[in-house]
């Protein structure tokens, strides 16, 4: 992995719209060790610096992906502010207050980008739980068709169904299943 | 079976594999169809969040495996390697640093702020304690000036000059028949002049023969032309030590007339442990600095000096012994024969009254200008 490589910020963002997981890797260690020292100077730990730091290269990542993240600041300050917002409602969560925070760079409110990515976390959540209540092997089936883009043929096989027509029933039997679930408690906030 | 059909339908028209005639025959459906309308749209929200979910999940493998990879490569350089979880008591004080801190410095602070006011109460007790008092006195000079000025006004004679009293005064007592007396170095200390007087109205002008700052001795001599010596000195001087408990008296000046105090030795040590004094139970006043403490048999044991502050009945003399010492260091002269003087003492065996009276005219008022 060469510095030179991804020395710019265009060239991380450029590196992680193509895919190329260097480009991350390189961005998420060269920004790792600012938010660990933020969250530990912020009466966190390694774990909780980790979480948070993954959670705000999720946002980022999420956005450039998007296409949608227009960046008016440098990825160091968007990472910083994103994990500072992160890491404010955690301690909120926790029933602790920071009346001050020890800063070490300047931010930027994040507030639009912090919600958005809070909505999709919830989503999540109640994705992984439904996909949990589940159960097997509607679950396996259900991932290996959307997830891991297996054909029908494949799964067929692999879950021993005797032709493919019982293994699309068995997985629209599922589908609905899931899609009971998930609606259950999801509601898209409007 | 209707249903998975349709399922499939949907999931052909999302995922944009629909040839275009069944597709906007799908499409026409779906403007008469509301409840296919709503079927289809959960079923996209559907398959986004499962996609959605699959993205996150394989993206935060990533993040895991970029973050293992980059602790496996941080680890070398590590000496030990480090522990994967932090110590118990770790997590414990960064996660309530602040609060640890706040409460320990609220009660250092309380800790320190109550030792501090404790402090500042006892301090004025204890300085006070702490504090020797000399008995000098300082003469109330603007009383006698008031006093002088009535008296002008009552005998208006313009020409008498009156004459300007003693700053301060303290008591002394005869050693020798010749004319030698002792007081308190501090009773004399900064005099221009001193004189001494005594009850019989007898008036001499002395000057400063030895000065014992650490015991606080001062030999005074009578320089008065006019004097004739003592006589007799009625006391002798002890020079062994007085007991504990022993009867003590003495004679001093507090005030213009002679006052007479007794009390008992209370302790052969005298202030913060001296060895060189007496501790006395006698009631001392401004003014009884030098007076001559007697036992009960009219021995001279010691020589007053002073007072402790902020405690009761804890006086303090110069044992005798120590003013022989002094004496004998004099520089010999020919008229000085203070050691063989008193041999016997006309005091023992008299009642109190009857040893005062001989006694007052040896004792003097020694008063201090400057």
């Amino acid at each position: 992995m060469k510095n030179s490589l991804y020395g710019t910020d265009e060239a991380i963002i450029r590196g992680i719209r193509e895919d190329d997981e260097r480009a991350l890797a390189y961005m998420y260690k060269l920004y790792f060790p600012m938010i660990s020292h933020f969250i530990m100077s912020n009466s966190g730990t390694d774990d909780e610096a980790k979480d948070i730091y993954q959670e705000g290269v999720i946002v980022f990542y999420e956005k450039i992906k998007d296409n949608s993240l227009e960046l008016s600041c440098q990825i160091k300050t968007y990472l910083y502010s994103v994990c500072r917002r992160l890491w404010l409602k955690r301690l909120a969560e926790k029933g602790r207050y920071a009346v001050k925070m020890n800063d070490a760079e300047e931010y930027l409110p994040m507030e639009e980008d912090v919600q958005q990515h809070e909505e999709n976390e919830r989503q999540f959540g109640i994705m992984a739980e439904a996909l949990a209540q589940l159960g097997e092997p509607c679950r396996s089936l259900l991932e290996d068709y959307y997830l891991n883009m297996q054909n029908m043929q494949e799964i067929t096989e692999k879950f021993g169904y005797t032709n493919s027509d019982t293994a699309k029933n068995q997985k629209y039997k599922c589908l609905q299943r899931l899609k009971k679930m998930f609606f259950a408690t999801y509601k898209p906030e409007i | 079976m209707i249903d998975n059909r349709i399922y499939e339908q949907i999931e052909r028209y999302l995922g944009g594999g629909m040839p275009a005639e069944e597709k906007a025959a799908f499409e026409a459906l779906l403007q008469t169809d509301p409840r296919l309308a709503t079927k289809v749209r959960e079923h996209k929200q559907l398959l986004q969040a499962i996609q959605q979910y699959g993205q996150r999940q394989s993206l935060k493998q990533k993040l895991n495996n970029i973050h293992r990879s980059m602790e496996a490569e941080a680890a070398p350089v590590a000496v030990t390697p480090a522990p994967a979880t932090p110590a118990m008591w770790q997590v414990f004080w960064k996660k309530h640093m602040q609060t640890v801190a706040v409460a320990a410095s609220v009660s250092l602070l309380s800790v320190f702020g109550t030792l501090w006011s404790v402090q500042q109460l006892k301090e004025p007790v204890q300085q006070q304690s702490a504090r020797y008092v000399e008995l000098r006195r300082e003469v109330e000079k603007i009383k006698q000036e008031q006093r002088a000025l009535i008296n002008g006004i009552l005998n208006p004679e313009p020409e008498k000059v009156a004459p300007r009293p003693a700053r301060f005064s303290g008591t002394g007592f005869a050693i020798s028949s010749d004319g030698y007396l002792v007081t308190n170095s501090h009773v004399i200390a900064g005099a221009d002049s001193v004189m001494v007087e005594n009850k019989a109205g007898l008036k001499y002008k002395v000057t400063e023969v030895y000065r014992d700052k650490v015991h606080d001795l001062a030999i005074l001599r009578i320089e008065d032309p006019s004097f004739e010596g003592f006589g007799k000195l009625p006391y002798t001087f002890k020079t062994d030590e007085s007991d504990l408990g022993e009867k003590v008296f003495t004679l001093g000046y507090p005030r213009e007339d002679i006052v007479f105090g007794e009390g008992s030795l209370s302790s052969a040590s005298g202030f913060e442990g001296d060895t060189t004094a007496y501790q006395i139970s006698i009631p001392l006043n401004p003014g009884n600095s030098g007076g001559p403490l007697l036992d009960d048999k009219g021995n001279l044991i010691g020589i007053i000096s002073g007072k402790q502050a902020g405690q009761e009945g804890a006086a303090f003399a110069v044992k005798s012994a120590y003013l022989l010492k002094v004496i004998s260091e004099l520089p010999a002269t020919d008229n000085f024969k203070l050691l063989t003087s008193p041999k016997y003492n006309s005091l023992s065996g008299h009642n109190r009254p009857q040893q005062l009276k001989k006694l007052k005219d040896y004792v003097f008022v020694v008063k201090v200008y400057n």
